[in-house]
């Protein structure tokens, strides 16, 4: 745990540092963010079949993560169940998840992605343009050089998923057909 | 001032405010403190919460690194005015954002410190971890300024203060008008005790204000005013019976005083006051009241001492008897049965003696208080003194009298000692004087038997006023002398006596009243029979006279004198004389008889009835007087019956002539001298005269020398130089078997006296009577017949 928050601590510090900074610094940000998001949102009981399931930190598509996702979750536990990162080829096989990362690749392979998560309880965080308008959950977007959100807050109802008041405060809401 | 010195109301004031005060003052002090205490407590606890809830909030900045987000909820903190400084640190230990943002970063803690809040000296701060879940994302300070705590608290002394001046205040007033409970009731109470004091006057009550101890308080002080005005009046009382006790100088009185007070004012039903007697045991009621006697007990009445309450108060203990219906002895009884149902028996003690009780009582029983039984006590004792005073004063009384008595009667006797020797010389003249007066009267009488009746009669009343002067003139004697031994008794007509009194004394009852137009009338009721008793007639005239010339001076303005005498059956003789005067009260009743006692001033001597007195006990007679002032008075001899038998004759002593015989006759006085001769020789005696004692001496031892000597010598006993005593030495020494025969002026003292001188046969008394010459002539020369003249 203090080791993650060291980590926090130390990609904030590195993205208030100059610009140009390595892609993958940024990602380290947004792999913590991915987790952090698991703190403030809570999930219907049907996205777990079993009390046993672990807890699932998913990647669709392309992963930036590297070992990241990894390094955040090693250890960790969501609402008692231990944190497993996984890769996805196709959305479809991704129901399992609870917190997905889906690449933007392009446009119209992320949403399609989309449209098949849509209504399914799985928290969709990408970074691509108009990923929230598009139906995504959460959009991490860049500003003044540090990492904000967006929430989709209709996709999120629709999922069934419950975000904290706390985290909507910091958040742009998106409204559906919009930027 | 101290506040024993304080006056009731200032005290009762300060005693409330004091304690009302120093409660609000400890009150306001706990409050105060238990604010300050609970206040800091709560503003920890405030800050705590205030920090909890920015804590929470702050969970998502710091999980999204949100530093605006942050510095917007830290600036949140604004509406809470005491908090003057907050400040997110992150996990790293960094300072993430602070409030307010002028604050320099160098005023906040470098690094997060352990978790809770503490006082530092003005501020309250401390940190709170910041987790969302069970992950911790960082830390926040925060600082509360404790001025507000100062603020609230000058604010809570303001309020405490404020409070407690209208609460000080407030009981300021009520005590001012609640204290009048206690303090009024007191103050009214002390201001009856000054009224009192000042006036003196008992019959002031306290206003009883309310019960409880205030109106105990009151009942007692009245109570002990009852008892100070029962006790005022009881002594008021005391003195008063004891101031009249005072003027009272006899026991009755003192008595009766004593217990009229107590009925009158000490209002009891029975009082009485019984002396103690010792022989026989006994008390005598001396003294009852008015209502009492017809209770149970009457003045004069004795009363046996009985085993009760009576023996205990002979023996000077107070005595109370509360209900004497329960008593079962006579005296208890007799009082319950007039109607007392309690009692008080007092002893009255002179000296530790009891020489009286004062009975008291009353109808209902217990009906004296210890209070009555001290006073019934003292007044005892008071009167006791009184009584005992006066006792004493009347026996210094009694003492003084008798003394002066007794001074008058020696002062008395004395006068009548020089009288009595002065009557002595005169009665020896007197004898002397009448001794041929009574010779010869005696003579003509028995021996001139051609008297006209007229003559004899006369010469008769000379004999009888001869033999009264000889009487008087012997009776003279008797004012210095007690007592004539010899007294020749011999019958004595009463009637006869009387009938000679009132002859004597006609000048007193006829003639003298009559000058003066006043008449005394005299009435004779005399026995038919002689009135005969044995005694000395010139005596018993003396007394009659007496009497009669009482009963003269007792009537000034004319009267009846009433002459009467009587034969009692049995043979007692009375003789009374009765006037229609002016009486006699009790006290000269009673006294009449003393001697020196006299009615009449300077012009008795008091010797009058002393002497018929005398005279009646000389004949052992009774004298009895009736008298009342205004009713005459009457007095009455009553004699024994005599020896001889009544209306017996008297029996007269006829002596023959006797033989006759040579007599020498010594006198000094010639004519006394020759009367002897005259009558001497007239009974047939050769006489020879001789003038004085030596004359008598030398013819008599003549005669014998020349063998004529003398049969017998009659000689007078008081003569100048050789006197009677002398010449019968010197005969007797010539011729011891001649008789000789003393005349003497003195006669009957000598006789008394048995002061027959040696020598001498006998002693005749002048005058000399011729039958007492023949007798004793007779005596030693009886006659015989044959022998020649």
């Amino acid at each position: 745990m203090n080791r993650l928050l060291c980590m926090l601590a130390a990609s904030v510090l590195a993205l208030g540092g100059p610009a140009g900074a390595a892609p993958a610094k940024e990602y380290q940000v947004k792999a913590a963010f991915l987790f952090n998001f698991a703190q403030f949102v809570e999930w219907p009981k049907t996205a777990f079949s079993r009390p046993e399931d672990p807890f699932v930190i998913g990647v669709l598509g392309p992963d930036p993560f590297g070992s990241y996702l990894e390094d955040v979750a090693h250890g960790e536990k969501v609402g008692g169940r231990k944190i497993v990162v996984k890769r996805y080829g196709k959305a479809a096989d991704a129901f399992g998840s609870q917190i997905l990362w889906v690449a933007g690749k392009d446009m119209a392979t992320m949403m399609q992605d989309l449209a098949v998560l849509r209504n399914k309880p799985v928290l969709t965080v990408g970074d691509a343009d108009g990923f929230a308008v598009e139906g995504g959950v959460i959009r991490l977007v860049m500003k003044q050089n540090k990492i904000r959100f967006r929430i989709n807050v209709e996709a999120a109802q629709a999922s069934g998923l419950s975000i904290s008041a706390k985290l909507l405060s910091l958040a742009d809401i998106v409204a559906p057909g919009k930027g | 001032m101290p506040l024993r010195n304080m006056p009731l109301q200032k005290k009762l004031m300060t005693i409330m405010l004091l304690t009302s005060g120093t409660v609000l003052l400890l009150t306001c002090a706990g409050f105060c403190a238990y604010e300050i205490l609970t206040f800091r407590h709560t503003t920890a606890q405030q800050l705590s919460t205030v920090a909890r809830i920015v804590a929470t909030n702050s969970t998502a900045v710091l999980a999204f690194d949100d530093q605006r987000g942050a510095g917007e909820i830290l600036s949140a903190l604004k509406a809470e005015p005491n908090i003057v400084a907050a400040g997110l640190y992150g996990a790293n230990g960094e300072l993430f954002a602070f409030y307010p943002e002028s604050l320099p970063r160098g005023k906040f803690p470098a690094a997060p410190g352990e978790e809770g809040f503490r006082f530092e000296k003005s501020y309250l701060s401390g940190f709170q971890t910041v987790a969302q879940g069970s992950r911790r994302l960082g830390t926040l300070y925060v600082r509360s300024d404790l001025r507000a705590i100062a603020e609230r608290v000058r604010l809570y002394f303001t309020v405490a203060g404020l409070v407690a001046g209208v609460a000080f205040l407030t009981a300021f007033f009520l005590s001012k008008t609640l204290q009048r409970q206690i303090s009024d009731p007191i103050l009214s109470l002390a201001g009856t005790a000054h009224a009192i004091s000042e006036r003196r006057d008992y019959s002031v009550r306290a206003r009883k204000e309310g019960g409880a101890e205030v109106g105990h308080l009151t009942d007692a002080f009245n109570h002990m005013l009852n008892h100070i005005q029962d006790q005022l009046t009881r002594m008021e009382l005391l003195n008063r019976i004891t101031s009249a006790i005072g003027e009272r100088q006899d026991l009755p009185s003192i008595f009766q005083v004593m217990v009229r007070t107590l009925e009158d004012s000490f209002s009891v039903d029975f009082g009485c006051v019984c002396l103690y007697e010792t022989l026989p045991e006994r008390l005598l009621v001396m003294s009852v009241g008015v209502k009492s006697g017809t209770i149970a007990l009457e003045k004069g009445m004795a009363l046996p001492i009985d085993q009760n309450g009576l023996s205990r108060c002979i023996k000077g203990h107070l005595v109370y008897e509360p209900d004497i219906s329960r008593v079962d002895f006579p005296f208890p009884r007799r009082l319950a049965a007039g109607g007392l149902g309690s009692l008080v028996l007092s002893p009255l003690l002179v000296e530790g003696k009891v020489f009286g009780v004062l009975i008291v009582g009353r109808k209902q029983a217990e009906g004296f208080s210890s209070l009555d039984c001290e006073f019934v006590r003292q007044l005892s004792d008071h009167s006791a003194l009184a009584a005992n005073q006066a006792n004493l004063h009347t026996a210094l009384q009694q003492a003084y009298d008798d003394l002066q008595q007794s001074q008058q009667t020696i002062l008395q006797q004395e006068r009548l000692r020089a009288l009595g020797q002065m009557a002595s010389g005169i009665a020896h003249d007197i004898n002397n004087a009448i001794s041929p007066v009574s010779l010869y009267t005696e003579s003509l009488l028995d021996n001139e038997p051609d008297l006209s009746p007229r003559a004899r009669n006369y010469l008769q009343t000379i004999s009888n006023a001869i033999e009264d002067v000889a009487a008087t003139v012997s009776r003279m004697r008797e004012f210095y002398r007690q007592h004539e031994a010899q007294m020749m008794l011999a019958p004595v007509d009463l009637n006869r006596a009387l009938q000679q009194v009132i002859d004597l004394t006609r000048a007193r009852w006829h003639d003298i009243p009559q000058q003066r137009g006043i008449v005394i009338r005299i009435l004779l009721e005399l026995s038919s029979a002689p009135a005969l008793v044995a005694g000395v007639e010139g005596e018993i005239r003396e007394a009659f006279t007496n009497l009669f010339l009482n009963a003269f001076d007792a009537m000034p303005e004319g009267g009846t004198l009433t002459l009467r005498t009587r034969i009692r059956p049995g043979g007692r003789v009375q003789a009374e004389v009765i006037d229609t005067g002016i009486g006699m009260d009790e006290e000269t009743r009673r006294r009449c008889l003393e001697p020196f006692y006299t009615t009449k001033g300077e012009r008795g001597t008091g010797l009058g009835l002393a002497m018929v007195y005398g005279v009646a006990q000389r004949h052992n007679a009774d004298v009895e007087l009736e008298s009342a002032p205004g009713s005459g008075t009457t007095m009455r001899l009553v004699f024994p019956a005599p020896a001889f038998a009544q209306g017996e004759d008297r029996p007269v002593l006829r002596i023959a002539p006797p033989t006759p015989l040579r007599l020498l006759v010594v006198d000094d006085d010639p004519l006394l001298l020759k009367s002897l001769n005259d009558i001497l020789t007239g009974e047939g005696h050769d006489v020879t005269v001789a003038n004085g004692g030596q004359p008598g001496i030398d013819a008599f031892t003549a005669a014998f020398a020349a063998g004529k000597p003398f049969d017998a010598v009659i000689s007078d006993l008081g003569m100048p130089y050789v006197d009677g005593r002398k010449v019968a030495t010197a005969i007797k020494s010539v011729s011891p078997s001649t008789p000789v025969i003393l005349l003497t002026g003195w006669g009957q003292r000598l006789l008394s006296e048995g002061d027959i001188p040696p020598n001498v046969d006998l002693l005749l008394s002048k005058p000399p009577k011729i039958g007492q010459l023949r007798e004793a002539l007779a005596k030693h020369f009886p006659p015989k017949a044959g022998k020649g003249p």
